[in-house]
């Protein structure tokens, strides 16, 4: 278990290792000679940025954290215009922000290889809605291609750059949650001289202005353009190495992605071994002459697919203008929505083949629901000591909780879990300053009215990435259009929820300092009404701060800045400091749960016996916030080191 | 060489399970098995529930141990072996480490946390498994320092009589992925979370 930036450098061909999918997509990326690489972290997309990070310099990569998933799409495609072979990768969510950029640019083609690494998240493990990129692809009429395994999550990413110079076509990696959140063996390749030697590539631009301008002159020619280069691509995929025809029988499974690995496990579950098997990476553009060959003698065929039945699609349409007969079974059988697994692929086939499934699973299923009921829940929660727990404190108290709460995506989206509740929306990332925007102009009046009858209090939450990454637009709309609301950007200094990585308003970057963007400078400069900065570690004169900017009108901001907690505590464990912690004077504690009931640290739990508040010392990260908030004083400092 | 070993290990985000996890996939890398390792990151990792697995063996494919086949559960908080106990396959085993995290919810006094006895009952009862709790917290303070809580558990799991990976095997993956001066305290750790299931099982 060597450190993952040093197994991805390892530069042994033949050695097996265990890595997780978005590393060894990052080795496979290197394997190919990647010169450029721009992303914004979106989970489960962030690993991958982070490996890079990580081994950028050692490989002779650019690489940069960008500030959204538009200017990362950008960067690289202007390195893939300049020979380069680039890469970026995001979120499922993250396409929807880059997406004006990429579907204008998908007609004028790339020089170097150009892979765009999507991570989808069925089931939604941390995304706010469960969107197909394959169906983007479809739409933008991009080649996706989606691993079965860590293996060929590293293969298929060699292989994209591969496809995307050859044809002068950008390309989609596509992964999910799981295929990005997976370790599995992984035999490795050789790593090219340059990166070897570090050798940081020089493109090359060729002014073309018929191909890199889009006014409408020039992109008329494009759509045609793009769909002759797709039926070439389809017709390259009938031999793409990792499509294949596995097994023989009757009736017959088509596959794509890590569907396959489901189908291969429940076909061994239920111990069947009469079916034929079309295993697909490439599901889109499907191609045809493999499927035409592998229908041959079937009498049936169910197409098991995660989600959107975008495989089904395209096979049925074409089997339809074929003549082909023979029943294609697909979401009529297989779930649309939520995370495949072996157990729904093993009722899709039992069902498809009328047999019996290996275990009653609705007996389980029943005898689980019974269980699960007594359960407690466990979401997840802010961290002990985490500073936005405060800011909604503070809030919650200058605001008496009579406000609307436009809130936005990052670790304090986990503020509208009680007892905090302090979160009424959240859309995407940087919509909490445009709904705040739009709910003052809808709420209290016109906005070209020159008295406001200020009639709700609106209070919109937004990191500091994301105050970056699609916040400043907002707040740019917000003052000139003269909305009346407040806008408390919680600044952690880093990116949290995806695992700490840099951001203009700290002003690192992975090769060392960049420039650092004060996030109040900015506000101040686009002409915020009120600007003020606050340690929310100070809860009194935080609480005091956001009461003073509700009575301004107009756009007032307060950056309330304290670094994120667990940042803070990774950073002194590596350094080995010791952290204070706090406790309960049961002397002093009342029984009167202010700080279960209105603050929540997840390290201060409820001893009914007695009735009282304690803290559990291996949680406590020591920020004296509960010292704040409790009316007796009853927490006080551990005075001996732990 | 065992077709299929499914292994899921559970507790609360920021209690080492990815670590644990990790260890194992790499054990069973070294003795030759194919391996698969599904985890939990982004905000599930936020003191929620979380859950790992592990898996090896010629029959496996995806990350997801399936429902109803898991030979154990690990489980670094007893209520949550139950939040996850519909992967254990019928007469398995469940190891938790005994001292419960209370969820905020329940600080609040919006739900309840069910007994020690009400877990093992339910374990017992519906599953036909072996339901073995203990203080591993304590026998990781024992070997020198708490964040070794999820090496006891594993070397708990490595006395069951039919687990397929050597203790040998482990302890050199500890070995090699450990900072140097922690390795001693962790094969402190290993072995009294080893010794101690012998005595229960
Ligand atoms: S990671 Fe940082 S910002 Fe996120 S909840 Fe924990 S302390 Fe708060
Ligand atoms: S000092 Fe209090 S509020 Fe801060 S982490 Fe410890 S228990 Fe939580």
């Amino acid at each position: 278990m060597a450190k993952v930036s040093n197994m991805v450098l390892l530069n042994k061909p033949g050695e097996k290792i265990l890595l997780l999918g978005n590393h060894a997509i990052a080795r496979g990326a290197l394997e190919a000679g990647i010169a450029l690489f721009a992303a914004y972290p979106g989970t489960p997309s962030s690993e991958l940025t982070d490996t890079m990070a990580a081994v950028a310099k050692d490989a002779g990569v650019y690489m940069e954290y960008s500030t959204n998933e538009k200017v990362a799409f950008e960067t690289a495609l202007s390195a893939a215009w300049s020979g380069l072979r680039a890469m970026t990768a995001m979120k499922h969510v993250g396409l929807n922000v880059a997406a004006d950029s990429f579907m204008s640019a998908v007609g004028m083609g790339v020089e170097g290889g150009f892979v765009i690494m999507v991570a989808d998240d069925p089931s939604m493990w941390s995304s706010q809605n469960e969107q197909d990129t394959r169906v983007f692809g479809k739409f933008a009429n991009v080649p996706v291609l989606e691993p079965c395994s860590v293996q060929e999550a590293k293969d298929l990413t060699k292989y994209g750059f591969e496809i995307s110079e050859k044809y002068k076509h950008m390309v989609i990696l596509r992964t999910t949650t799981r295929s990005s959140h997976m370790r599995g063996d992984v035999v490795l390749d050789k790593l090219p001289d340059e990166i070897v030697n570090k050798i940081r590539r020089v493109g090359k631009f060729e002014k073309d202005p018929k191909r890199f301008v889009d006014i409408p002159a020039h992109s008329r020619t494009f759509h045609p353009k793009i769909l002759e280069n797709i039926e070439k691509i389809r017709e390259e995929f009938n031999n793409c190495p990792f499509n294949r025809i596995e097994g023989d029988g009757k009736v017959g499974i088509i596959t794509s992605g890590l569907s396959y690995a489901y189908v291969k496990e429940a076909i061994s579950w239920l111990g069947i071994n009469n079916v034929k098997v079309l295993k697909l990476s490439t599901p889109y553009p499907v191609p045809f002459g493999l499927v035409e060959k592998f229908l041959e003698g079937l009498e049936k065929v169910l197409i098991v697919e995660e989600l959107e039945p975008v495989v089904e699609e395209q096979i049925k349409l074409w089997a339809y203008d074929k003549g082909y007969t023979i029943p294609i079974y697909g979401k009529n059988i297989v779930p649309r929505t939520y995370e495949m697994d072996t157990k729904r692929a093993v009722k899709a086939i039992s069902k498809f083949l009328n047999i019996d499934t290996p275990i009653d699973f609705n007996a389980l299923e029943e005898k689980y629901k019974e269980i699960s009921s007594m359960l407690p829940p466990r979401p997840p929660s802010l961290c002990p000591a985490c500073p936005h727990r405060n800011s909604f404190f503070a809030i919650n108290k200058a605001t008496r909780k009579n406000a609307i709460f436009p809130s936005d995506i990052g670790c304090y989206t986990l503020g509208v879990l009680p007892p905090l509740s302090a979160v009424d929306t959240t859309v995407a990332m940087g919509g909490s300053i445009g709904i705040a925007h739009g709910l003052s102009v809808s709420l209290n009046g016109a906005t070209n009215e020159e008295i406001y009858n200020k009639k709700e209090v609106i209070v919109a939450t937004i990191g500091d990435s994301t105050f970056y990454h699609t916040g400043l637009p907002a707040i740019a709309n917000a003052i000139y259009n003269r909305s009346n609301i407040l806008v408390v950007i919680v600044d952690n200094e880093i990116t949290a929820m995806t695992g700490d990585q840099p951001n203009p308003g700290t002003g690192d970057t992975p090769h060392g300092p960049g420039k650092r963007i004060p996030i109040e400078d900015v506000v101040k400069a686009m002409g915020a009404d009120f600007v003020e900065v606050v340690n929310p570690y100070n809860i009194k004169k935080t609480t005091e701060v956001i009461k003073k900017a509700l009575d301004v009108d107009g756009v007032s901001v307060v950056v309330s800045r304290q670094v994120c907690a667990l940042h803070r505590v990774s950073q002194a464990r590596k350094k080995k400091q010791k952290l204070p912690t706090f406790r309960v004077n049961p002397d002093k504690c009342t029984g009167c749960k202010v700080c279960v009931t209105t603050f929540g640290c997840p390290a201060i739990f409820w001893d009914s016996e007695n009735n009282k508040a304690k803290i559990d010392p291996t949680m406590c990260w020591g920020c004296g916030s509960c010292a704040q908030i409790c009316p007796f004083g009853a927490f006080e400092l551990v005075k001996e080191a732990k | 060489m065992v077709k299929e070993y499914n292994i899921v290990i559970t507790g609360v985000g920021g209690q080492g399970i990815l670590t644990a996890a990790n260890l194992l996939g790499w054990a069973a890398l070294k003795e030759g098995y194919k391996v698969r390792v599904g985890e939990v990151h982004g905000m599930s990792q936020r003191f929620g529930s979380v859950i790992s697995y592990v898996r090896f063996g010629e029959n496996v494919y995806g990350a997801m141990v399936p429902e109803g086949k898991a030979d154990v559960i690990i489980s670094f908080e007893p209520v949550e072996a139950l939040r996850y106990i519909n992967y254990l396959k019928e007469g398995g085993l469940v190891f938790t480490n005994s001292r419960p995290i209370q969820p905020v919810q329940v600080s609040m006094g919006l739900a309840k946390y069910p007994s020690h006895e009400e877990i093992k009952d339910i374990v017992e009862k519906n599953f036909n498994a072996k339901y073995l709790s203990f203080d591993a917290e304590s026998l990781a303070k024992e070997a020198g320092n708490i964040i070794t809580t999820n090496v006891v558990l594993i070397g708990a799991l490595t006395s069951t009589p039919d687990f397929p990976l050597s203790s040998q095997t482990i302890k050199e993956v500890i070995k090699v992925s450990v900072p140097p001066k922690a390795v001693d305290l962790n094969i402190k750790a290993f072995e009294l979370g080893l010794s101690k299931a012998k005595e229960m099982l």
